[in-house]
């Protein structure tokens, strides 16, 4: 009783401390860390400038105006503040950029009759309310050169693209989820008037998504857990050890997150709530060991916890943070509640079970060993589907949001900035884009570089700014004299004004716009591009920008590296199964049910048109550190009395565990919890039907 | 007593009343229409000498006219978030990319709820604080029309508009309201 108080008072603690300690990142996407640190530095830079960084974009359709100030309330109560989408440049970026504007235009905004009119409007425009800040923009532009250029730049450039320019609000910071609610609610009940986008509304989705699935798994795992542990074992007192326990594994995995990262991802959270299907299996396994072949149980046991501990080891060599966080709590949980085990040893000894038998099916190795081949050539025959993870199924997003993404996308997709890459350019940059252009990858007219001016052009069009700019100041601030307007612009031409080269035109050109089009990263020059739809890039080297594609990008090399660590995860076990169980027809059992489990996932992906993601290897881990115990106990201790009734109860409480991650809303949990249940109801069958014979097994 | 009477209502004379939100939702609410003859001057860093103009003021609903007679004629419509300007020669001005701006678009938003004299909306900018026959609005730390410091709006004993102050960084400006009508008409006389 006393050890029991003081566990009680441990867990308490622990959990109060990993509450107040724990920093949740909520968006799984941002632990996707390009392995190139080039790649990682540009898309990194990229997004700094990234014109959805920070911000959401709100297209306004044909809103009456009661509906507008709901709207603009809904945004001003979720501090949002709106901002222009280009910069106005200040008087020395608009002179450096002059000379960009034909010879042609800049005659006639440097003429009489524009500066008259430009004078005419000031005077009318000066006598509103607050009109001295036209003034002071006036003062700072007296020819309206500013005004041509953010035309001649944005010009098919603006994600409105058809002339539906989005406005444009910077988001609060930190952002407040609930505030974040009110302004998504306000956008969705104005649908299809307005269209939106931004990043705060993926995070506020997935955040409601993973809330609302770690409430109802927890919930769902804990109430079955209880129902199926107490239907097997009537001890109450068991379920107070696996509860306890389980609080104490949830808050040690959290911690031994925390001892490596200051931010513990939602979706490790929500997967913490598994944590109570290995406790269970640990717990029951441990208990009630019979004294006449406790040796067979024991091998059973160490062969289930030390497959489950190596599949969480191997994991932690992953590149994913997320993926090594779930490993590290998982094996923080695990081993915490085998140390919360111990002070126990000696009542879970004297733990029973009811008896369960069922008709058993006894087979050779051979045939095993033959199943498993007619499996892989199942496989071989369905076809291995193909690797990939797409960033839509890694994180949730409602069918509305949805519907706003593709909505964006094809307004993207029409002024080329849908799929940006980065290409390496020894060159020049026009030549660059020519060749892009001509091997149509890309479509050169969209791209700024279509506004650059060849230098000797320019320098045309400086000899205009030279000769006519300082008179053309003067006759503004002269004609706004007579109204008694008092201006003060600087005349003069700084003497640094200069045709610009592409690549400093680029570079002026990322200060006042919202998007980045060239960069230098280790000391290498890159030029962005926007890809032309369905544009074949074979043999050239690209580096995806936009976030879609780089994140796929990176989750599919992620798929790739779990299948080739869960391989690798999968030789350790058996190396170490073979140490263990000393016979390749015990270790052909345990590992059997994953090629039928294979088979079955293959055939479902082929059938749906799917792709073998993260997710995938990761369930398949899963299955390895749950239902493969099932094969290690039954064949160690020849499918004897208690332990069938042991993988039974354990079965239906790992299927109560991850049966529910079905009904998840996320499609990370979603897609974990349906891999999981096919590898774990083929294991259980196996191991309750399917036995080797007598002389094979462990007893 | 008399004496005392008449003092005491001397000094209730001397020292109305101060403003307060209900009154005033009150008398502004509903309002459909409001059209005044406006006296405008404008003082400060641009103008050489103060700056005075005649204004013929409509405000209806979502819609503000601000028709200047003198010195120059022209047109100012503030509709939705649109401004547009016709000049004495009739001709609509280019405001090219001013319209689209979103500060020009919060002053013109600001400029349709000062002149409805809309105090749930001004609420939304500023700070109000009530005081005998005047209502002083100073920007939120939050508010998107950090352009203007402060803005007084003046009221008569019956609390009708009668004034505007409006103060920016580098200008003043005093808007004198007169021969006011409105629609609905204002309720009776407080007195």
């Amino acid at each position: 009783m006393k050890k029991t108080l003081a566990w009680v008072a441990i867990a308490g603690t622990l959990a109060f401390f990993a509450r107040r300690s724990l920093t949740l990142e909520d968006d799984p996407i941002r632990s996707l860390v390009h392995p190139d640190p080039a790649a990682a530095a540009l898309f990194d830079r990229y997004q700094d400038k990234s014109p959805f960084r920070g911000k959401i974009f709100v297209e306004m359709g044909d809103l009456a105006p009661a509906e507008r100030e709901r709207l603009d309330e809904a945004l001003r109560q979720g501090g949002y503040r709106e901002e222009p989408l280009f910069t106005s440049p200040s008087p020395e970026q608009i002179l450096a950029l002059a000379p960009l504007l034909p010879a042609d235009e800049l005659r006639r905004l440097l003429g009489d009759e524009a500066l008259t009119a430009r004078a005419s409007q000031a005077r009318e425009v000066a006598g509103l309310p607050g009109g001295d800040g036209y003034l002071q923009a006036l003062e700072a532009d007296p020819a309206g050169l500013g005004p041509a250029l953010l035309s001649r730049f944005a010009g098919g450039s603006a994600p409105g693209g058809d002339g539906v320019a989005p406005h444009v609000y910077r988001s609060p910071s930190p952002l407040d989820y609930g505030k974040v609610e009110g302004v998504h609610r306000a956008l969705l009940a104005l649908r299809p008037k307005v269209h939106f986008i931004g990043g705060d509304f993926f995070a506020y989705e997935n955040y409601r998504a993973i809330q609302s699935d770690i409430l109802l798994c927890s919930a769902l795992t804990l109430v079955l857990n209880l129902a199926v542990f107490f239907l097997f074992t009537g001890r109450w007192a068991l379920l107070g050890l696996l509860f306890l326990g389980t609080v104490i594994s949830n808050a040690a995995g959290l911690f031994a997150i925390r001892a490596f990262y200051p931010q513990v991802f939602a979706v490790v959270v929500a997967y913490a709530s598994t944590f109570v299907g290995f406790n269970n299996e640990s717990l029951v396994h441990l208990a009630g060991i019979p004294e006449d072949h406790r040796r067979q149980s024991l091998t059973g046991i160490w062969s289930a916890i030390g497959t489950t501990i190596i599949g969480f080891f191997v994991l932690l060599v992953s590149r994913s943070v997320l993926i090594r966080q779930m490993a590290l709590a998982s094996l923080g949980g695990v081993l915490s509640f085998l140390f919360f085990l111990y002070p126990y040893r000696k009542a879970l000894g004297g733990v029973r079970f009811r008896r369960f038998d069922c008709p058993k099916i006894t087979v050779p190795p051979v045939a095993v060993a033959a199943l498993c081949g007619a499996c892989a050539v199942g496989i071989a025959l369905v076809g291995v589907p193909r690797i990939g993870t797409r960033i839509a199924e890694f994180s949730f997003r409602s069918p509305a949001l949805a519907a706003e993404v593709a909505h964006f996308s094809r307004r993207l997709d029409a002024i080329s900035l849908e799929h940006v890459v980065a290409v390496r350019v020894e060159g020049t940059p026009e030549a660059v884009l020519a060749d892009l252009d001509a091997r149509g990858i890309t479509v050169a007219s969209h791209h700024p570089l279509a506004r650059w001016r060849p230098l000797a052009e320019q320098e045309e069009s400086l000899r205009v700014v030279r000769q006519a700019y300082p008179q053309a100041v003067a006759r503004v601030r002269d004609l706004l004299a007579r109204s008694g307007i008092r201006l003060a612009p600087a005349t003069e031409l700084p003497a640094s004004v200069a045709p610009l080269g592409a690549w400093e035109y680029l570079d002026r050109l990322r200060e006042i716009g919202p998007v980045r089009w060239a960069d230098i990263v280790q000391g290498q020059r890159y030029l962005f591009v926007g890809l032309r739809p369905g544009a074949d890039v074979g043999g050239i080297e690209l580096m995806p920008m936009t976030p879609q594609h780089h994140f796929d990008l990176l989750l599919t090399a992620l798929s790739r590296e779990l299948g080739w660590l869960f391989l690798a995860g999968f030789v350790a076990m058996a190396v170490y199964l073979t140490f263990l169980q000393r016979s390749a027809a015990r270790v052909l059992y345990v590992f059997a049910p994953l090629f039928p489990s294979a088979l079955v996932l293959a055939v479902l992906l082929r059938a749906s048109g799917g792709t073998l993601t993260i997710i995938h290897f990761v369930g398949f881990s899963l299955i390895i550190a749950v239902a493969v115990d099932y094969t290690a106990v039954a064949v160690s201790t020849d499918h004897g009395h208690p332990e069938m009734t042991k993988i039974l109860l354990t079965g239906l409480s790992t299927l109560a565990t991850f049966g529910v991650l079905v009904l998840a809303r996320h499609p990370v949990m979603r897609d974990l919890g349906l891999t999981t249940v096919i590898g774990c109801v083929i294991s259980l069958l196996f191991v309750l039907f399917v036995k080797l014979p007598r002389s094979e097994e462990g007893k | 007593m008399t004496m005392l009477t008449l003092l005491l209502s001397a000094t209730l004379a001397a020292s109305p009343a101060p403003l307060t939100p209900e009154l005033l939702r009150e008398r502004y609410a509903g309002l459909r229409s409001l059209e005044a003859d406006v006296l405008q001057v404008k003082a400060g860093r641009f103008w050489a000498l103060p700056f005075q103009s005649r204004i013929r003021f409509r405000y209806t609903s979502g819609r503000v006219v601000w028709e200047t007679l003198a010195p120059v004629h022209s047109v100012a419509i503030i509709q939705g978030d649109q401004l547009t300007v016709t000049g004495a020669d009739g001709k609509a001005r280019e405001m090219g990319g001013l319209s689209a701006d979103p500060r020009m678009t919060a002053l013109l938003r600001f400029l349709r709820t000062l002149m409805a004299v809309d105090l749930i909306g001004l609420e939304r900018y500023f700070v109000l604080a009530y005081g005998p026959r005047e209502v002083v609005a100073r920007p939120r730390p939050t508010s998107d029309l950090k352009l203007f410091e402060a803005i007084r709006l003046h009221f008569d004993d019956d609390a009708e508009l009668t004034g505007l102050d409006l103060e920016t960084a580098t200008e003043r400006t005093r808007l004198t309201f007169e021969h006011t009508v409105r629609d609905p008409p204002p309720p009776a006389p407080r007195r």
